[in-house]
């Protein structure tokens, strides 16, 4: 059993149950340990990146510092949050001025941070730590070769000096479910999650123009890693009716769904009800 | 005895086919209408891609001589070098291998085989003056133009007794196998582009100008001032394709002035203090290595601006506002600025025409023009072209034209 | 004055302009800038910048912007403070980091855009939903709260999100420029 920090974040306990579920028991399938972190804050990204660096800063190192006293990693399931960690670990790292001027904030709490737990992102670790042959050699229920896009999410895959997450490990990791990946021309472009405070057109054409382009070819199912993701791609979804005459019904579950189906898990297991565009009609794409 | 190769010019190309057919035994015979050799190069102070004086290029340093110089040691030593000063090519007549060529060799009033460069003349007469520390031959030069109350004496002390003051142009013709062309460029003076200006305020430079003032050897002593009144310059401008790739002008790119305007923004601001560089550009042609201008001058500061100039508006205190139209930003700028340098077409050398209707040569836009586009430095029938006058080019292509001709030369000749 | 100057500029006039070229005065802008970014982390390549407009092309909703990606970069080299800090597409940029990723002088552009972000909020210029989010921040120490404990404990979870400190952040932010932005009594 390997141990991980389990920093949940604070949209997918709201927003997502049923992602945060479904993670936890693909988790225990594999024998991963996730302990959730207490005491711990939102990461406030990219809000808070955007007008009060230094706060930002320090809410991420805290998080970061806390995890270094357990000496396990940290995973969590959402771009927003893996992106906050992961650029501020990446700065800590290599901002010796930075670090001090953060360290010395959080000594006020007794908390430093050594730069020994590394955040990740849920997918990323399964990739890494359990491994794509481990994971087939749990699969029951491989799904029939339907076709899946993916939509990996800005904060997962840039900049990628900092993320250091490549496309293939998403690819893989549904692959290893029995489904096919459906290359579309928008698979690198925003879902437009983060600009829906500032402009909702720009961020509903955004998330339209994905679900469209996925749908036109030959998508299936969509999965997301990221509850932000998630809210633009499922639930805009639904009013794409109203704002563009436009049905899709295209499913986006979340990739510990998929894998917790081809796992064996039921639909009720994977929380497929709590899915705003109706999902169950994978059920009809697993093997008996 | 076969006869000589004549090789007209001697800049980079022309002196480099002379030193490297000489080496291989072939006798040649150099003219060069100036009193000093080297043409273009000799002015540019740093030369691409080295930044080192064109004379020492790295790769010509292997050879034995006064202070490593590659030419200075072999212009005057190689004894198959017949080199001829001040001299012009009058016409050529005759057939492939065996050309009748007609001489206008100017008087040679000072011998550089005795001429020490003491100074002792230049000291007591005008008439007579140092081109430059580096100028081949070794020699001081004399203008009979300027002939003063000192010139005489000047002669007559002279310690090697070099000086000739009644030397005599003489007409010489002589038998050739083989003629070489390394006639050069000229830089445009482009007086005709008026938008910018060039001839009406003596703060509107072009680059070969700028060079001028920026060698330490020039009149200024490598300090940057400004023409007008000598005040030190702060803020150039430079303008990129002055009448290159203008069909009212010169159409085609004229290939070097904008690795050329980028050596002198590199100068400018890192041997310079507090110089700023601003670059109004179509487009940057920085092609293979010299990229590396290009970053190290954007790290530098300078400043580039994709454009045109809309206007000049000189002050009363010497500087210029120019007007700029930034396209990438869709706004016009105004600046102020010390000196204006324009990066002025590569044209043809004055006699390159001539050259091309008497030996029936093909033209490139003005330029010689290759037989076949394989072989570039063949354009006529054991007639070759290198360097700038098959068309504007850096010093290491004018070398290598250069030794591809002597390769043409030597395959003939076995 | 150089706001009211540049804002003048910038506008689009109702009536007939006086002259028909009339360009931004470079001594007038604020050379500093460039250097101001430039030392921040994240402006080390600012000016190896050859506005060769790929952030431009890699950006998904430049079309909308009135000045684009490349655009305010050249800005920033210029000097043009106020108006890239009074922008509001430094706002509606999505951070999706394309540009960067593309841009092939290694400028950070979307991690400059958080720079300058953070440079106008501290003068105050500030989208109101972006200071009732810096708000929701402040007082309530994240950005979502629990309304449907239901459906976590439907998905056999525990009501409450363990772990979560809320106080944590409120303690941090009030020490920093949210509560600058924010203001008031909170």
């Amino acid at each position: 059993m390997v141990t991980y920090n389990l920093y949940i974040g604070c949209s997918v306990p709201v927003n997502y149950p049923n992602y945060e579920s479904a993670m936890i028991k693909v988790a225990q399938a594999y024998d991963m340990e996730l302990i959730y972190m207490e005491g711990v804050a939102c990461c406030g990204s990219p809000n808070l990146r955007a007008f009060d660096h230094t706060g930002w800063m320090t809410v991420n190192a805290r998080t970061l510092a806390i995890a270094d006293k357990t000496g396990y990693d940290i995973v969590t399931p959402c771009n927003g949050c893996f992106g906050s960690l992961k650029d501020v670990h990446h700065v800590l790292m290599h901002d010796d001025e930075e670090r001090e001027k953060i360290n010395k904030i959080l000594k006020k709490e007794n908390l430093e941070f050594t730069g020994v737990a590394k955040p990740r992102h849920f997918v990323e670790v399964l990739y890494h730590d359990i491994g794509i042959d481990e994971i087939k050699k749990k699969i029951t229920k491989p799904l029939d070769g339907v076709g899946i896009a993916i939509h990996y999410g800005c904060h997962l895959l840039r900049p990628g000096d900092v993320t250091e997450f490549k496309p293939e490990y998403l690819q893989e990791l549904v692959k290893v479910t029995g489904a096919t990946v459906i290359d579309y021309p928008l698979w690198k472009q925003c879902c437009g999650a983060t600009v829906l405070p500032v402009n909702e057109d720009i961020a509903i054409r955004l998330a339209r123009d994905k679900v469209k382009s996925m749908k036109e070819s030959g998508a299936v199912f969509a999965t997301v890693v990221c509850p932000a993701c998630g809210n633009q791609l499922d639930l805009q979804q639904l009013g794409l009716k109203e704002s563009y005459g436009e049905v899709y019904n295209l499913p986006v579950l979340v990739y510990p769904q998929i894998l917790g189906l081809a796992l064996g898990m039921d639909e009720e297991e994977v929380g497929l009800g709590m899915n705003r565009v109706p999902a169950d009609p994978i059920l009809e794409h697993l093997s008996d | 005895m076969s006869n000589p190769v004549l090789i007209i010019g001697a800049g980079v190309a022309g002196m480099t086919a002379a030193v490297e057919l000489a080496d291989s035994g072939i006798k040649t015979v150099l003219v060069e209408r100036l009193s000093t050799t080297g043409g273009n190069a000799l002015n540019l102070y740093k030369a691409f891609p080295t930044d080192d004086c064109f004379y020492c290029f790295e790769g010509n340093r292997w050879r034995p001589g006064i202070r490593k110089c590659f030419y200075r040691s072999a212009l005057t030593e190689q004894p198959n070098i017949d080199l001829k000063m001040n001299s012009q090519v009058e016409e050529i007549s005759g057939l492939p291998g065996n050309f009748s060529v007609k001489l206008d060799i100017g008087p040679q009033y000072v011998d550089p085989k005795k001429c020490t460069m003491c100074g002792l003349c230049i000291e007591k007469s005008k008439a007579f003056s140092l081109v430059s520390p580096q100028c081949q031959p070794q020699a001081v030069v004399y203008d009979p133009e300027i002939e003063d109350t000192g010139t005489t004496s000047a002669a007559e002390e002279c310690p090697t007794k070099a000086i000739n003051l009644d030397a005599k142009s003489t007409k010489k013709i002589i038998s050739v196998s083989d003629i070489v062309i390394a006639t050069g460029y000229h830089e445009m003076q482009p007086v005709n582009v008026d938008e910018y200006g060039y001839g009406t305020h003596p703060n509107i430079i072009t680059q070969l100008e700028l060079a001028r003032i920026l060698d330490p050897l020039g009149e200024t002593k490598g300090v940057l001032l400004r023409p007008s009144d000598g005040k030190p310059a702060k803020r150039v401008m430079m303008v990129q394709c002055v009448g290159s790739r203008d069909e009212n002008y010169y159409a085609y790119c004229s290939k070097i002035c904008c690795v050329f305007a980028l050596k002198h923004a590199a100068i400018l601001t890192q041997d310079h203090e507090d110089v700023e560089v601003s670059v109004v550009y179509m487009d940057i042609r920085t092609y293979d290595r010299y990229e590396k201008y290009y970053r190290d001058t954007r790290n530098a500061g300078v400043e580039y601006i994709r454009g045109r100039v809309s206007r000049i508006e000189p002050q009363d205190d010497g500087s210029l506002d120019i007007i700029v139209f930034d396209s990438l930003l869709n706004k016009y700028l105004k600046f102020s600025v010390d000196i204006f340098v324009l990066s002025s077409a590569l044209e043809p050398s004055a006699g390159s025409s001539q050259i091309i209707s008497s030996l029936g040569l093909k033209s490139a836009s003005g330029f010689i023009g290759a037989i076949n586009p394989e072989t570039e430095v063949v354009v006529g029938n054991r007639i070759y072209a290198c360097g700038s006058a098959l068309g504007p080019s850096e010093v290491p292509e004018s070398v290598t034209q250069a030794r591809a001709v002597v390769s043409k030369i030597l395959q003939s000749k076995e | 004055m150089l706001v009211v100057y540049l804002m003048t500029e910038m506008e689009e006039r109702s009536g007939p302009p006086i002259t028909l070229i009339d360009p931004i005065d470079m001594s007038k802008l604020d050379p500093t800038f460039r250097d101001e970014i430039k030392s921040m982390p994240n402006g080390e390549a600012l000016s190896a910048c050859f506005a060769c407009s790929t952030c431009t092309a890699a950006c998904p909703i430049a079309n909308m912007w009135k000045y684009k990606p490349h655009q305010l970069i050249r800005m920033i080299l210029l000097g043009m403070k106020e108006e890239v800090l009074s922008s509001n597409e430094i706002w509606l940029c999505l951070t999706c980091y394309e540009c960067q990723e593309r841009c092939p002088q290694k400028v950070r552009v979307t991690d400059i855009f958080f720079d300058c972000k953070n440079l106008a909020a501290e003068e105050g210029k500030i989208p109101p939903n972006v200071v009732a989010l810096a708000k929701e921040l402040l007082t309530k120490g994240q950005l979502y709260t629990v309304t449907a404990d239901w459906e976590r404990e439907d998905m056999g979870l525990e009501p409450e999100v363990p772990g979560l400190s809320v106080e944590a952040v409120k303690t941090i932010l009030k020490d920093t420029r949210t509560r600058k932005i924010v203001g008031g009594d909170e």
